[in-house]
């Protein structure tokens, strides 16, 4: 801790800590327009000059650590002159156009303008001719641009796109998009977020709302796993009486928080229900007659709960092949780890010097984790070994390393991987023996994955402290993923990793926990909830019973990291929902948010009820949101199998991946989003499927068929051509293996 | 009158104030009907319609014809509201800020709006329920534009207790405009004289 002075009161900084940090946590105000606590400083607005007493200038508080016995002043009239006069510059020729700004009523240059009472303008510049650019789900203004510099900040450091830059020009500056003439990026918004004025905004909501008559629902995102905190803002659709409401926007706390584009532009995708009482009583029949319900992980907690006691009370099964392969995927992780749940968490990853990827593909699959990355890679310098069959375009300012397998190798990659890094450990006989008995040309050459880089990622992670492996989806439906889950125990257990799973929907952890599943099988008589049935209950239009989305819904979420997350109403449903119908069946409950409180103990949950839930970050970037599930215990007597024979891929295969923005039914609905669903592959893959760019194709799988159009793209390589899920029915995600073998057959161009 | 007889509120022989002579209350039966016919069949009641009967065979009719006549109202009277042009471009002036909206105490103020071709706010609906206004002024007040000002329409009277106005009724009719008739209203909201000289006017030294 260093010891220093502000205002004549002592004040300790922990080692790193700026003097703004420092400062804010002891609760001094320092005002500044530029400053982001997640990204480092813009150092753009100087507002947040200080005095010191080692030095007659002004420093820069965001940027300067401490000194021990350090003596700072936070205001004196030379201070106040200066930021009055940086302010009086911010105002030259803004243009005076509050009344229609988005921004007005939340503008932190309004604000900091009222603050230090500018009220004239004592400087002129001639005002140069700027156009208002479109850049798609994004406008951008210029001439209300401040050039605060936080949009390149967040877009370079924390989301990885690097899409903007700034243009230097003197009173010309502009925010430009970076070696290019339209912004190509991935759409996540948060240059909107971050904008201190009206200069970046949503094109979709431009004009539509002022902030003051939004009311805002504090929520979590429904659409991946890592559960980002967000906020639906909800205002009346028109001046007419009786009128419905609807999302307008979503905004979120981007000072600690980031979101994605499907979480800040796909919030369209509710659905509105009646009260029709002899559906309601088809349905009750349907799941009383039923021998199973088949459901999907995208619902909360206390739908979990209600299906789990619906399963006690009916003696029927429960489906829900996406969360099963999670959960046995953590059973065989416990069963070597002693643990219920893996350490790592998003933050760990943000922290960390050395992130390992294994099995999947984070841009798409988890926007979370791949920004978490970015921030440790911009921010720590962190090596990030990238283990994939196929490149990610969006990955490569990110990553150190790529390693390429060949699909279906992630059991022989694994071990290999735990090999190397356990090269040291202090392993017990059994477990030294399993890596001796390693047949490692074998494995190399089926993987496809050589010696060399193994030693690479051996002398990379040297001087590394915080190291994080990261489990893609790929691998929790994997013929061998417990053994995979096995190995990445040891490598937890038994070196300095910490580990997490990307499971793969809002919910799979919360499922995983609460419900006994069963192994799916095709029976007659299924009750589908958000899922295909025999009787189909589902939050669709055109479902048999209609039932609210997420985003209609009280209730909790687990999230990647093992929190319970909140979420609450922000369009109020009119028909029945689960708990409707739990009551039709003989459940008592008289809300779905009772069984907040009776989530399994045995499990990490604890009893605090729903209303008790935070759902906030606190002024210093605490996370309040619900609680962190308590990690338990469970036997550790799990033995180690011999790696299999790696299974073969070849001739055309395709691998199950949404893109950009798009992870499911819900994310397809939506109005904003792009909806490209069509299969993309490399020129070799075009070629050795015999189709060309623009070919209407027909996939067959398995039995079942889908028709999409070919689009040749440039930036993949290699054999295996990326399939969209988003847009079938119910969006299925990954049942199976996401790489798959198929026949395609070309029916039209 | 001089003030000094009235400082003094006592009643006393310097001071102005007297006691009114009352009649002790009647005490038994008799006396209270005495007093009963004795008010009933004076003769005053029949002075005061004489009066009357003078006033109208004279025809010299002193109260308004209403709804004939009218009264020429205040200009800071708060009657129906109106949305007004500009007198240039006949743009409307209401620029969709949300003001009224937001001020508007009895919560009776909506408007909708959206981005125009020209990428400039516009407001596609705006509507008063004036079965709930209170007619408070603070919307004509608050507008930045002297948009929503209001006018001088008085009469109310409608069959629901809830009529609204929408933006038709109360945006100036171009015709009108053109020929000069849409009037500024001096009342709530609108500039106070002098108003330029207290304008500090931004540089312009290139």
């Amino acid at each position: 801790m260093i010891n220093f002075i502000i205002n004549n009161q002592p004040v300790s900084a922990a080692k790193g800590e700026t003097i703004l940090q420092a400062a804010r946590k002891a609760g001094f105000y320092i005002p500044t327009m530029c400053y982001l606590e997640k990204t480092k400083p813009c150092a753009s607005c100087r507002l947040c000059v200080v005095e010191a007493n080692t030095t007659d200038g002004l420093i820069l508080s965001c940027q300067t650590p401490p000194t021990e016995g350090l003596e700072v002043t936070l205001d004196s009239d030379r201070l106040q002159l200066e930021r009055t006069n940086i302010m009086r510059m911010y105002d030259v020729n803004h243009p005076l156009e509050c009344g229609v700004c988005d921004k007005s009523g939340a503008c932190d240059l309004q604000n900091k303008t009222l603050e230090f009472n500018i009220d004239k303008q004592h400087f002129t510049a001639k005002e140069q001719p700027r156009k208002i650019e479109h850049w798609g789900l994004i406008n951008y203004d210029p001439s209300l641009c401040i050039l605060c510099e936080k949009c390149v900040h967040v877009c370079n450091e924390i989301i990885g796109d690097d899409a903007i830059t700034l243009q230097f020009g003197g009173y010309k500056s502009a925010v430009i998009p970076k070696n290019n003439d339209k912004l190509d990026c991935t759409f996540c918004g948060e240059c909107i977020a971050v904008c201190p004025v009206g200069a970046l905004v949503s094109s979709d909501f431009q004009y539509k709302a002022n902030s003051w008559e939004l009311t805002p629902v504090p929520a979590a995102c429904a659409h991946c796993s890592a559960g980002c905190s967000l906020t639906y803002e909800v205002k009346h659709t028109s001046i007419a009486t009786g009128d419905e409401e609807r999302i307008y926007r979503v905004t979120n706390n981007f000072e600690y928080a980031t979101l994605c584009g499907a979480g800040r532009f796909g919030f369209d995708f509710d659905v509105q229900g009646q009260k029709e009482p002899e559906v309601f009583e088809k349905a009750v029949s349907a799941l009383q007659d039923a021998k199973a319900i088949r459901f999907s992980s995208i619902i909360t907690n206390e739908e979990a709960m209600i299906l789990q006691r619906l399963k006690e009370k009916l003696g029927i099964k429960l489906f829900n092949e996406e969360a099963r392969a999670y959960q046995s995927f953590m059973n065989a992780y416990g069963s070597i780890s002693g643990k219920s749940t893996f350490s790592g968490t998003l933050d760990a990853i943000a922290q960390s010097d050395a992130i390992i990827i294994l099995g999947g593909r984070i841009t798409t699959d988890n926007p979370g984790v791949r920004y978490a990355m970015t921030t440790a890679a911009r921010h720590n310098g962190a090596k990030i070994i990238y283990m994939h069959p196929l490149e990610d375009a969006l990955l490569q300012n990110t990553v150190t390393q790529f390693i390429k397998y060949e699909a279906g190798a992630e059991e022989g990659v694994m071990a290999m991987l735990a090999k190397t890094l356990l090269s040291d450990a202090d392993l017990s006989d059994e477990f030294r023996s399993f890596f001796n008995e390693l047949d490692e040309g074998y494995l190399c050459a089926e993987s496809n994955v050589g010696d060399e880089e193994f030693a690479r990622i051996e002398k990379s992670l040297r001087r590394t402290k915080r190291k994080t492996l990261v489990i893609g989806s790929d691998v929790l439906n994997h013929n061998r993923a417990q053994n995979i889950a096995r190995l990445a125990a040891l490598v937890e257990t038994y070196t300095d990793f910490s580990l997490i799973v990307i499971p793969q929907n809002v919910n799979t952890v919360g499922v995983s926990l609460i419900c006994d599943l069963d192994r799916d099988e095709e029976i007659e008589s299924v009750v589908g909830y958000n899922a295909k049935g025999d009787f189909v209950i589902a939050s669709s239009i055109g479902s048999d019973l209609v039932v609210p989305a997420l985003n209609s819904q009280e209730g909790t979420f687990v999230s990647m990291n093992h929190q319970l997350l909140p979420t609450n109403v922000a369009i109020a449903f009119k028909g029945y929902c689960l708990n409707d119908l739990g009551n039709a069946l003989g459940l008592r409950m008289v809300n779905t948010i009772d069984y907040t409180q009776q989530l399994p103990k045995e499990k990490g949950f604890n009893a605090t009820a729903f209303d008790h839930l935070g759902n906030f970050y606190g002024s210093l970037g605490e996370d309040n949101r619900g609680y962190l599930l308590e990690t338990q215990d469970v036997d550790a007597n799990g033995k180690l199998e011999s790696v299999e024979s790696l299974p073969e891929f070849n001739g055309t295969v395709i691998y199950r991946c949404n893109p950009v923005n798009q992870f499911n039914s819900y994310t397809a609905r939506t109005a904003q989003l792009e909806r490209d669903s069509a299969l993309r592959g490399s020129a070799q893959f075009a070629a050795a499927a015999r189709i060309s760019d623009g070919d209407t194709v027909e996939i067959q799988s398995n039995g079942s068929i889908e028709v999409r159009t070919f689009v040749l793209d440039n930036t993949l390589k290699g054999t295996i051509a990326l399939s969209p899920t988003f847009d079938t029915e119910f969006g299925v995600i990954n049942e199976s293996y996401r790489f798959e073998k198929i026949k395609i057959v070309r029916v039209g161009s | 009158m001089h003030v000094e007889p009235f400082t003094d509120r006592n009643v006393s022989e310097q001071s102005a104030y007297y006691y009114v002579d009352i009649e002790n209350y009647p005490v038994t039966g008799w006396d209270k009907f005495k007093q009963v016919v004795k008010r009933s069949i004076k003769g005053e009641l029949f002075v005061g319609l004489w009066v009357v009967m003078r006033e109208l065979i004279k025809f010299d009719i002193h109260t308004v014809q209403y709804p004939k006549e009218k009264l020429p109202i205040g200009p800071r009277y708060r009657a129906v509201h109106k949305l007004l042009r500009l007198w240039e471009s006949g743009f409307e002036r209401c620029i969709g800020c949300g003001l009224c909206e937001k001020i508007c105490i009895s919560d009776c103020i909506r408007m909708d709006t959206r981005i125009d071709e020209n990428s400039r706010k516009e407001v596609t609906e705006y509507s008063i329920n004036l079965g709930r206004c209170i007619f408070c002024g603070y919307c004509a007040e608050v507008c930045p534009e002297l948009a929503i000002v209001h006018g001088d329409r008085y009469e109310n009277a409608s069959e629901q207790r809830a009529h609204f106005v929408i933006k038709d009724d109360m945006l100036t009719p171009l015709d009108f405009l053109t020929s000069g008739q849409q009037k500024e209203y001096p009342g709530f909201g609108a500039i106070t004289p002098h108003e330029d000289e207290r304008v500090a006017k931004t540089p312009l030294a290139y």
